[in-house]
Parts: C-alpha cells; structure tokens; sequence
C-alpha cells in the first residue's frame, strides 16, 4: 500500500519531471554558456528587478488579503469574498495586465478622465524603471489566489469548527474580535499560506507575459531576458538563457531560505504578543470593505475594458468609448478547438488531486517536503526550460505528437499546483476524526469517503479547480509536445497573440478565463459545509 | 541523420521511407513529383500572429487538396525559432520530421542552412520558380547577405515602411535626419522597438545605412573593431535622437505591434513595419483612421525576402515542394498581394507572366498604401547584425 500510494505521482509525474531536469544539466556545465551568462549586460540590473517585483508583489497582496479575511471574518460578506476571489482566481494573468495596463498607461483610462486634451500625457505609468505597474498589478492578480487559499483553510470543515470553538473561548476571555483574529486565526492562517506565498512569489518573480506588456524593457526583468535567449534560434544563446534560468533559480533559493530563517526568528517574539492579555482591537471592518470594494472595482474595470477591448478595433484617446464596435475578434475565437482543452484539463486535473490524495493518505508528512520541493522547482523554471527538457525525453519514446504525451505535460505544472495547494489543508487535518470513525468499525476506505471526504470538501475542490485552471492556460508545454499534431485552445490564443492584436488578444484572454470561472464558482458552491 | 532501425524498429523504418523517396525524386520529373505527393499531408509550420495570414493559408489548404490532393495543415507558431529547435531536436534524436515546410528567413534560415538541417537545393526544380523576378528582386536569391542556394523558395517581399495619421502628420520625415527634427519638434511622441525585436533592428540598420560613411562596408563581413569604427557616426546619431524620443529613451516597446498599438491609441505619432501595405490593411480592419498614410525613406529602404523551406527530416518532401511550387503561382501570388486578403507584395516579375495572370495583380491604391514606393537597400552582411544587437544593447540597454 505504502509503495503503490506514491507509484502514481512517483511514475507519471516525478519521474518525467525530474528526467527533463536532467536533459538541462549538461548547460550547467557549460563554460562558453555562463560565460556568455554573465557577460549580458542587462544581467545584474534584470535580477534586481525580477527579486524586487517579486519579493514586493508578494507582500503586498498577502498584506491586503490579510486585511480583507481580519476584516471580514464571520461577517455577512465572507461568502461573497469567496465568490470575488473566484472570479478574480478565474482570469488568466495576461487578460488581467492588458486590462490593468489599459486603466493606467497614459493614454489609458484614468488619463482619458482625468487629464484629456488632444495629446495623451508623458507619464511613466507603464514600463516604468521601477517596475512599479508590474508590482501593483502582480499584486492585486495575486491577492484573489491567496484569498482562496486562505478561505479554503478558514472554512475547512475541522478547522472551522475548532476555529469556532476557540474564538467564543477568546471572547470569553475578553479579545476584541480583531484581537481574537490575530491571536487565534492568523496564526494557523499564515502557516497555511505558507507555500501559496511562495507559489505567488515565485510566479511573480519568473512571469513573463505580464512582464512584456507592464514590465520596463531597458532592462526588462530577468526572466524576460532568460525567455528572449531561450527563444532564439541558435543552441549557443538557448544555452546562455539556461545557465540565466540556473541562476535566478538559485537567487529564489536564497530569498525563500533567507525568509524562512527571519521567520525562524520573529517566533519568539511572535508567541509573546499573541499570548498578551485580552485586547480591544477591533477588526478591521471599514478598512476592508474599502479596499475589498476598491479590489472590486479594479477587477470589475479591468473586465469591462477587456471585454470593450475585445469589441472596439480602435480605441484612440481621448474619447471614453470606442468610436465603433465590431464582433470581428470574436468571430476568431468560435471556430477554436474548446474541447479538447476542456477534456484535456478536467482529465489531468482529476488525474492530479487523486494522485497528490494517494500520496498523502498513504506516505509520512516529513516526506511531503521531497514532492513540494520538486513542485516548486518545476514551478520556479521557466516552462520553455522544463518543457523544453520534458519534449527531448520524449521525442526518442515517440511520445511527442501523441494525446499521452499531451497529457503528461499538461500533468507536470496542473499536479505541482495540487500539491502545493492541498498540503497545508490535507495535513492539518485533524486525524481524531478519521480515529473515531474507525473505532466505530468503519474500514479505511469508508472512513475516508465518509468522514474525511466531506469535511476536506472545500480544499479538494478548490485544488481541482486551480489544477483545472492551470491546465486550461498551458502554452508552452502544449505547443513543443504536440509539435503541430493536436491544437489547444491557448495555442490558438497565444500564437494569434503573437501578431499584437489587441481586440483578437482581449477576446481570446476573455474565452480562455470562461472554463475555469466556471470551475471556480462550482468549486466554491459545491465546497460549502453542509451544515450551514 | 543516425540509423533508427535498431531502436525503434517498424516505427523508424517507416520514418525512414521518404527520406529515401525524397533522394530519389531529385531525378524525377516534376510530374513524378506531383504523383508522388499525392495523398500526403504537409505540414506547414507558419506563424501565426496575423488573422489575414492564416485566413489566406486556409485558403491554400482547400485549393492544394482540390487540385493535388495534398492535406496541408497549418501548425501554428509564436515564433519560429520553436520550428528550428524542434527539427534540430528531431535530428538529433534520429527521429522522423514533424515539420514538411517552414515559413523563415534571416537568422532561423542562416542557423539551419549552417546546421545542415535543410532539404535540398529544390528550388531551381519548381517550374514556377522562373517567373521569379531574380533579376530587380536580387534578395529572392539572397537572404540577409546568405545565399539561399536553393534550400529555400520566395514567398513574398517586404520593406521598411513607416505610417502614420495624415491628420496629425501631414508633412512625414522621408529621412532619418528629417525623422531627428520631428522628434526636436515633438518630444516624446515618437519612437522604436528595442533590438533584437527584429523591426527594431531594422530600424538602426536603416540609420546605419543612411549615417555610414562608406557604404561598400555593408555588404561585406566585418569585425568588432572595423564595427566600432564604422558605425560612430550611427551612435552619434542615436545619443542625439534618443533624448528626443518617447521617455526619453530610456525606454523602448518590446514589439511593432507595441509600437501599432500606441500610435492607434494616440500615444506616438508614427509606426513602422515590413509589409508596406500593412498600414492599408489595418485601415481596412478599422484599426487605422482612413486618414492614413505610409511612406518609406527618400534614399531608399531597407527590405528583403521571406521564404519557405523543408527540413532534411521531412516526411513528405514530395508534397512539401508541390506546395512550395503552387504558392509561386501567378494566382496564388496574386491573392496573396490582395490589400483585402494579406498584401503581401509578390516575389514575381510581372513581366514574365501572360496578360491574364498579370490582370489577376491589381495595383489600384487604397487609403493607408505607400504613396511613392522607393527602391530597395538590401541588409548589410549578416555578421553586422549580432554586433549592432550587442552594441544597441550595451549603449541603451541598462
């Protein structure tokens, strides 16, 4: 049982994965290549960056989404924050930086109402040095993830109701809500965003798509630069952009080690101030339905000028609307090869949430550090890397151009998104449970469908979801693994994109986010304790 | 190419057979060649970032099943490097091709005819490859200072054209000194994508040509040293624009289509592309005012040739060339110059073709073309192009 619990992801995912990584090591041997490396002259400066949007981005949305559940915990609008985290969840990254990109940049919207004229202003509020626009916009892209996460563990069915529990006893005991909400709840909440915030660090430092359309350029971010070298046609400077993605891997390691470390130290000064006397802090009501109300906005904007970007082939400044609309984009996007995506996504999410519950049901937590370690180097590499290296192992198994081979790779990224999200919920789940049932002669199995099932509801879901998401939106290990034999839908999208259109890029980011709103609200709906 | 017989058995034979047929056809006669591909699918790996481009390849796939039989599937790229790693990838690996014709030029073309990687020479077979204008259109048989040698066939022409809304420019720059007192006139409102975007590079190239001293060096191979030397004057033409240009150029869009886009939304007053009659076309999609206007510079621009050719792996070599063949067709050349279709300019001559398949060319204006097309300056010597990347790079890049 031990053995054949962790067979699945050990052989389907593990296994490809961790060969691909070995086709990359030979270019970190490779002098010429880090010579080459370290010679681009943008090197330092695009690191810098990369780190900076990274580490800041993630501050910021864990900041706001910490605001948003403090304030709004055991109120009426918690489950509308689940239903605005799902929809915000739901698009894609790219659809979210031009809408954003199209609020802020000079002759944006806000430009077109506040400024005018004939003559958009010079403003830096896109591509700024900075990367200030990137940040802002990472940030609050990101803050719908760490709101479903954090949700999923508040409303666990355990942890909900030992969450209760503890809150009437700091009631009891004179806490204010806003002190009950740090003394009782952050805690077990942040050690649960634990990986989530590295997911959301990583991603924010490694994205390139939104980096091209808010990102500087004179020097973009790393990952950027890294993407440009692993493009080009000639195997010496994919090489060059190999031994950069070594690079940027490890400076992650350093940040997440160093942070750790500080999180090591601040315990014990953490423990005192949450085992202070009771406190009349208040939550943080107010504060939270403004900035829940301004995320609101800036996501409903961000939809609305996407969805008006996608119909207007012209949109100059300064006028407020569209001069003329037209279907012309959308008339793109119908003829699109939507099944596949959708069996594709269901399939290797499905495949990914039992393959990551087998795992954990059947193998020790101090061994879950060996598979999440492994999810996050597969997510911190740049796919057209790990994609790279997963299409050379392969090509010699005539697995490349197969449905099987499509398969496994979209498994790759969908079943290290699972993982992650499902092991803080999945092994802090309270085993007394699952020991009662069994003390009343109930099997494993039964016990597990019938105790464990329903009360993990929520978190498995929600894992189903974010994997089916994922899955949805896999360009790159699509495009190298089908090598023009099966196309997806973001293959269509992205490669259409490629041309710069703006209403057929706009259409096509509003189609490709349609399927996983979809899963998100039935995942949010469906995950809802029965008892309530 | 490694025997794949040992290892996979049926599956390498079978990988193998064409390319055996593909040896063999260089003796046969075209009709062979056409009996041959019959049946077979080609697979046609073409970026696809222009809805017109895929519409007039749809186009191609019906009229090629109709009259030769020929499956031809369109396999959609972001760029075309993907193409040439795959096949370096598939040859090295000894296994069978996944790609029957590419859509390339310059580098992805110097990389593969280097790598060996390329079938051929065919082109010298293809029976329409005589109405090619070699003669005026001298980059037909030279692409980026390389010779094509055959190993890949004209598709269609392109050259450095700028545009821009009439109504807000009426008198455009028709030099690159006259494009430096615009931007004097107009700080901040022009600008160019950062190389190595390959429009952006084209864009120095074309201050390199019009600001060099001795223009007999761009054709020849050159090194860092003579580089540095010629190109001087160019970077002292760049350190003096550059302040005038959009954030002062400090910073740069990453693409044309960046570039497009602003000029659409107001933001700059000019963009540039490499298909003169895109500006007509995006009036015809609406994304241009019908105000419009293109040109390209007085002296002359920069332009040259994109082509199609098939990798040494191939599956279906036969086929591949039948479709090469019927994209240099008077009719096929035609609809693809079409304004309403693509207007992609022929690589034909016009002269060679009879009266009925020259009436298929309309040259009737529309709002957006080049007004007064200027000759053509071929790139310099493809050894320029990594040094002006690296230079622009460490000039402007942090």
């Amino acid at each position: 049982m031990k053995y054949s619990g962790a067979a699945p992801l050990a052989l389907l995912w593990a296994l490809p994965l961790l060969l691909a990584l070995a086709m990359l090591l030979p270019a970190a041997l490779d002098g010429e290549a880090w010579r080459m490396a370290l010679a681009h002259p943008q090197l330092r400066p695009a690191l810098a960056l990369s780190l900076s949007s990274g580490i800041v981005s993630t501050l910021l949305a864990l900041a706001l989404c910490v605001l948003l559940l403090a304030g709004l915990y055991r109120s009426r609008a918690w489950h509308r924050l689940q239903a605005l985290a799902a929809a915000g969840l739901a698009v894609p990254h790219l659809a979210f930086a031009i809408g954003f990109g199209f609020l802020v940049m000079p002759s944006g919207l806000i430009a077109r109402l506040l400024v005018g004229g004939d003559v958009p202003p010079q403003w830096a509020s896109v591509q700024d040095p900075w990367g200030a626009a990137l940040t802002l916009a990472l940030a609050l892209k990101e803050l719908p993830f760490l709101l479903t996460a954090g949700v999923a563990v508040l409303s666990r069915g355990d942890e909900a109701l030992r969450l209760r529990q503890e809150c009437r006893a700091a009631a009891s005991l004179g806490h204010a809500p806003g002190s009950t909400f740090l003394r009782v709840v952050l805690p077990p909440l942040l050690a649960a965003l634990r990986w989530p915030l590295v997911i959301v660090f990583v991603y924010g430092a490694t994205v390139v798509d939104m980096a091209l359309v808010l990102g500087p350029a004179q020097p973009p971010t790393l990952a950027v630069v890294i993407w440009h070298a692993l493009n080009h046609a000639e195997a010496a400077v994919n090489a060059a952009g190999l031994a950069m993605t070594l690079l940027l891997t490890a400076a992650l390691a350093l940040v997440l080690a160093v942070a750790a470390l500080l999180g090591g130290r601040t315990r014990r000064a953490m423990h005192r101030l949450l085992t202070a006397g009771p406190s009349p802090l208040q939550a943080p009501r107010g504060l939270a339905a403004v900035t829940g109300l301004a995320a609101l906005a800036v996501l409903g904007l961000v939809l609305l000028v996407i969805v008006l970007l996608s119909l207007a082939p012209r949109w100059p400044y300064p006028v407020l609307l569209p001069p003329a609309f037209d279907l012309t984009a959308w008339m793109r996007v119908a003829p699109a090869p939507l099944w596949l995506s959708l069996l594709l996504s269901a399939a290797a999410a499905t495949a990914a949430v039992a393959m990551a519950v087998l795992w954990f049901e059947t193998q020790a937590p101090r061994r879950d550090r060996w598979v999440i370690g492994l999810a996050l180097v597969a997510l911190a590499l740049p796919q057209l890397a790990t994609a790279g290296g997963q299409y050379r192992l392969f090509l010699p198994w005539g697995l490349t151009g197969t449905l099987a081979g499509l398969f496994l790779a979209h498994l790759t990224p969908v079943a290290a998104y699972v993982l992650i999200v499902l092991a803080g919920p999945y092994r802090a789940f309270d085993g007394r449970y699952v020991a009662a049932a069994r003390a009343l002669a109930a099997t494993r199995l039964s016990a597990w469908r019938r105790v464990k099932l329903p009360l993990l509801k929520a978190p498995l879901l929600s894992a189903a979801a974010i994997g089916f998401a994922v899955s949805i939106a896999q360009f790159v290990p699509a495009q190298l693994i089908t090598a023009g034999r099966f196309s997806t839908l973001p293959m269509e999208a992205v490669t259409l994109a490629s041309g710069g259109n703006r209403p057929l890029t706009a259409a096509f980011a509003l189609a490709l986010s349609l399927p996983p709103m979809v899963a998100f609200l039935a995942a949010t709906l469906l995950g809802r304790p029965r008892w309530r | 190419m490694p025997l794949t017989l040992t290892r996979r058995g049926f599956a390498g034979l079978a990988a193998l057979t064409p390319f055996f047929m593909g040896r063999a056809q260089a003796d046969g006669s075209w009709a062979e060649i056409e009996a041959q591909a019959k049946g077979q699918t080609v697979y046609f790996n073409a970026w696809a970032g222009s809805p017109q481009v895929n519409a007039y390849l749809a186009w191609a796939a019906e009229e090629v099943k109709a009259r030769f039989g020929i499956t031809l599937e369109h396999v959609k790229l972001a760029d075309t490097a993907e193409a040439v790693r795959r096949v370096r990838d598939e040859v090295k690996a000894g296994k069978a091709g996944s790609a029957d014709l590419i859509w390339i030029n310059g580098q992805n073309f110097h990389v593969m005819k280097e790598e060996q990687l390329l079938f051929g020479p065919f082109t010298e077979e293809l029976p329409n490859f005589a109405l090619v204008d070699v003669d005026d259109k001298p980059t037909t048989l030279v692409d980026f200072a390389e010779g094509t040698e055959g190993l890949e066939s004209p598709w269609g022409m392109a050259q450095l054209t700028f545009f821009a809304d009439g109504a807000k420019l009426d008198t455009p720059p028709m030099s690159m000194m006259e494009l430096l007192d615009l931007a004097r006139d107009e700080p901040g409102r022009i600008t160019y994508p950062a190389p190595p975007d390959f429009h952006g590079t084209t864009f120095v190239k074309q201050a390199l040509v019009e600001t060099i001293e001795d223009r007999a060096l761009l054709p020849m191979a050159i090194d860092k040293a003579a580089f540095t030397a010629a190109t001087a004057p160019l970077f002292d033409y760049l350190d003096t624009l550059h302040p005038y240009l959009w954030r002062e150029g400090k910073q740069f869009p990453q693409a044309q289509a960046q570039v497009t886009q602003m000029l659409a939304d107001g933001e700059v007053l000019m963009g540039l592309t490499f298909n003169p009659n895109e500006p007509a076309n995006l009036v015809d999609g609406g994304t241009l005012p019908a105000t419009t206007i293109a040109w390209q510079n007085r002296g002359g621009s920069i332009g040259n040739t994109h082509f199609v050719a098939i990798p040494v792996n191939a599956q279906s070599k036969a086929a591949a060339q039948v479709v090469a063949n019927f994209l240099l067709s008077p009719e096929a050349q035609a609809r693809k110059a079409d304004l309403k279709v693509w207007g992609d300019p022929t690589v034909l001559d016009l002269d060679k073709l009879n009266p009925a398949q020259r009436g298929l060319f309309s040259r009737a204006k529309q709002p957006g073309s080049v007004q007064k097309p200027a000759r053509t300056i071929p790139e310099p010597h493809g050894s320029w192009v990594p040094l002006i990347e690296a230079a622009w790079l460490e000039h402007y890049g942090a």
